[in-house]
């Protein structure tokens, strides 16, 4: 029972991480793709942040929210895929795996990420900083979005 | 610094060797999450499923680092191309899918 205490709280703490990666991914990818140089409306500010800015914490959130995500996985493994296997909920059980191969290439591109991002800003790097960035943000909301439906399906010890 | 130069090829090595890793099942490390026990190497079930997701990172992350490394002295003359560190992972992406399509077509 402690096991399974334990499994829980670093999946809710592996959710609130991905929920910060998630808004910092998405402001500067905003930043990248859709500058702002006015903050006159909600819009604009979320797209007029410094983008550079991000850069560290957002590597620092990917790769802890990974490492708590590999711990997690050992009771996904055990618990929720024999689940989703016997239950033939194939939909959900391929998002899953393509999720853990999106995140271990977003985890390859990390070093690239840092060096597009490094101040002061190459203007020859932006286009590479915009799909660098848009290709992160892209595997973050989506496997955001995988775990979250996958928790209300199951849960990691649900009944 | 130098060695930020091979970064564009980092991403795309990791990239390819780790799709090359899952479909070949190259990894560094098999867990026995039931019995808590690792091993080296690709191994076969022992008690309940084996995973093989930490060594195919492992895998990926050494073969990357060591080909970054071959090419660290070719690029003082020439510069890896920034985009094949986004354009490749996007594509091994797009393969991933491909290759897990008979989840979502049943």
């Amino acid at each position: 029972m402690r096991g399974r205490a334990v499994f829980t709280t670093l999946l809710i703490i592996h959710g609130l991480m991905a929920v910060a990666l998630l808004g910092s991914m998405t402001h500067q990818t905003a930043a990248a793709l859709w500058p702002a140089t006015s903050k006159a409306s909600f819009i604009s500010s979320f797209r007029g942040v410094a983008g550079a800015r991000y850069t560290v914490a957002n590597i620092i959130l990917y790769v802890v929210t990974g490492l708590l995500g590999a711990v997690v996985y050992v009771a996904y493994r055990l618990a929720v895929r024999p689940y989703l296997e016997s239950a033939q909920l194939w939909t959900i059980n391929g998002s899953f795996e393509l999720k853990e191969q999106f995140a271990a290439i977003g985890l390859g591109m990390l070093p690239l990420y840092w060096w597009v991002w490094r101040t002061p800003l190459d203007p020859k790097l932006a286009s590479a900083r915009g799909a660098v960035t848009a290709l992160l943000c892209f595997i973050v909301w989506y496997s955001f979005l995988v775990g979250h439906v996958l928790n209300n399906v199951r849960g990691l010890f649900g009944r | 610094m130098s060695y930020t130069r091979v970064f564009p090829l980092f991403a795309a090595a990791f990239a390819v060797v780790y799709v090359l890793s899952v479909e070949g099942n190259w990894a560094l490390v098999t867990y026995h999450p039931r019995i808590n026990e690792w091993e080296w190497l690709t191994r076969p079930a022992k008690s309940g499923p084996p995973m093989y997701w930490y060594g195919w990172l492992a895998t990926s992350f050494l073969a990357a680092s060591a080909i970054s490394l071959v090419a660290l002295p070719l690029t003082r003359r020439w510069q890896p191309p920034v985009w094949i560190g986004w354009a490749v992972p996007l594509a091994v992406m797009l393969v991933f899918v491909y290759l897990l399509r008979s989840f979502f077509l049943r």
